[in-house]
């Protein structure tokens, strides 16, 4: 069992996705880098899928009811596990009675704790993740609170482990998203979609204060839509990574919490970078690169190739 | 049938260009038909007013694989009985503090509160299309005579249960949410479950009637 001493920013319970239900509206809320949240399953022993916690911000703090291994991945944490310090992206043992806590994040935004054993959480529609907006999912379909107990069965040994910095992606701003082409992008004048896409790696946007994990928000200048164009679409499924173009101008980039949308669509962030959008935090730079779809799609299944050998079990 | 590319696991399919009842039926037909054939590598289907979005992993199926299949694919419009569309009667506490937005569509429709109930109760509405949040159907296509925009700064918080306005469409908030319809009543009928299958009591392509209460 671990008893949730201090829950950070925010903390809530999260897997690989609630997937199937889009045609009742039902979004996958998934963690949203899933690199990440694969590699603190592999150290510590699970298979992929199982529910682990994502945390924001600093002082998150959790009491160790009895002995089992941990680890942190996503962002670079700076932590102690009662007086030992220790960093993301490796196997920790903790003893029984032991407190670990996250002194503070110095690189990225998101990070995932893993345990070695199966956390007692309920699975709802398919899936242990939260559901925030409407409250189901995950721990009482809410943010985990101080004085929360989570039960653990078949405790398991882990050797140690720990994944090669090299294979670990720059969560620093500024951050380059490869994007391609969204299927509204000719209700934009060309002069807007140069400005976008653009063809210098130019700091192009500011993330928005008012960004959350339904979407992110940029700031910088309005994207123009071409004159006499409707401003929205008539609404219908939407995915990830979806960067749409409001009145206003002003791109958002949905996350996991919407099924359908109904803003002009003017690009996607390519899947092979979609991991780095748990990491853009408010005020951080974006310069966005246009890439082709074929490029996009050779560079994503690379990309699962390389996780899949790396969190291969010896 | 246009099949159209969205990123780089994504096929938008599009049966036309406008809200329209023949459009969605056929939206609607395609998707039942799809989802009952269980392709290996489609992750999810999103059907709406007049497109279909089909979500693949691209480590399964590529792209030109499943165009192939989609475009070979025969829709078939007769259900087996437990998933023909169903109609519900959704009963409906109109005005006062359950209706906070009628006094403005009174205003701005010219109607009496009694017109507009005998209005939006008199038609059968179809469920076009379910979503941005679990549960919400966009019904249409409602009575012009009860044409509304949305509110010009939504709502942070609409009580579950709310029944509201939009432009040609009525809809339900199955939670509590922020949002933007124009509210003129309340039901106390759960709409959405997450511990009981098939989840949401209203699904694609069924009719709904309001009833007064």
């Amino acid at each position: 069992m671990i008893e949730i001493i201090n829950p950070g920013l925010q903390s809530i319970i999260v897997d690989s996705g609630r997937y199937g239900f889009s045609d009742i509206g039902v979004p996958r809320s998934s963690a949203l880098d899933i690199f990440s949240y694969k590699a603190v399953n592999f150290l510590t022993g699970n298979e992929d899928g199982s529910p682990v916690i994502e945390s924001i911000g600093a002082m998150l703090s959790i009491k160790f009811h009895e002995e089992m291994v941990f680890a942190v991945t996503g962002a670079w944490v700076e932590g102690v596990l009662d007086e030992t310090p220790f960093t993301s992206w490796r196997s920790i043992k903790a003893k029984k009675g032991s407190i670990m806590k996250i002194k503070k994040v110095n690189s990225g935004f998101r990070y995932y704790i893993g345990f070695s054993g199966k956390m007692g959480i309920e699975c709802i529609m398919g899936s242990y993740t939260t559901n925030l907006e409407c409250s189901f999912g995950g721990l009482d379909g809410r943010p985990l609170k101080k004085g929360d107990l989570i039960r653990f069965s078949n405790i398991i040994p882990v050797d140690d482990r720990f994944i090669i910095k090299d294979a670990i992606p720059s969560m620093d701003p500024p951050h380059t998203l490869r994007i391609i082409d969204g299927p509204e992008i000719e209700y934009f004048t060309d002069d807007a979609i140069e400005k976008f896409f653009g063809k210098k790696d130019l700091l192009r946007y500011t993330v928005s204060t008012k960004s959350n994990r339904i979407g992110i928000r940029l700031e910088g200048n309005p994207v123009e839509f071409k004159e006499g164009v409707e401003k929205s679409i008539i609404s219908e499924g939407i995915l990830p990574g979806t960067i749409q173009i409001p009145g206003d101008g002003m791109p958002v980039i949905v996350l996991n919490e919407r099924t359908l949308g109904g803003y002009a669509r003017i690009a996607s962030v390519a899947k092979v970078d979609q991991d780095l959008l748990a990491h853009l935090k408010p005020k951080d730079g974006v310069i966005l690169k246009r890439i082709d779809i074929e490029e996009a799609e050779t560079l994503w299944i690379l990309k699962q190739k390389s996780i899949k050998n790396l969190l291969k079990n010896k | 049938m246009e099949c159209l590319r969205y990123g780089e696991c994504g096929i938008r399919i599009i049966f036309g260009r406008t809200i329209d009842k023949d459009i969605n039926n056929r939206v609607i037909n395609f998707y039942r038909s799809l989802k009952l054939k269980r392709i290996a590598g489609i992750i999810d289907i999103t059907p709406s007013f007049n497109t279909c979005l089909i979500e693949f992993d691209s480590t399964v199926i590529d792209f030109k694989s499943l165009i192939d299949i989609i475009k070979g694919f025969d829709v078939d419009t007769t259900y087996p009985k437990d998933l023909a569309p169903k109609e519900i009667e959704i009963p409906v506490r109109y005005g006062g503090e359950y209706g906070p937005d009628m006094e403005f569509v009174s205003q701005w429709t010219g109607l009496s509160f009694e017109e507009i109930v005998e209005i939006h109760t008199s038609t059968v509405y179809t469920v076009y299309t379910i979503g941005f949040i679990p549960g919400f159907p966009y019904l249409g296509t409602l009575d012009k005579r009860l044409f509304v925009l949305r509110l010009k700064t939504p709502r942070t918080c609409v009580p579950a249960g709310s029944v509201g306005l939009a432009q040609l469409q009525t809809g339900i908030y199955p939670f509590e949410s922020p949002g933007g319809w124009q509210i003129i009543g309340r039901t106390d009928m759960v709409l959405f479950d997450y511990n009981k299958p098939p989840y949401s009591i209203l699904q694609n392509g069924d009719r709904v009637k309001f009833i007064p209460v």
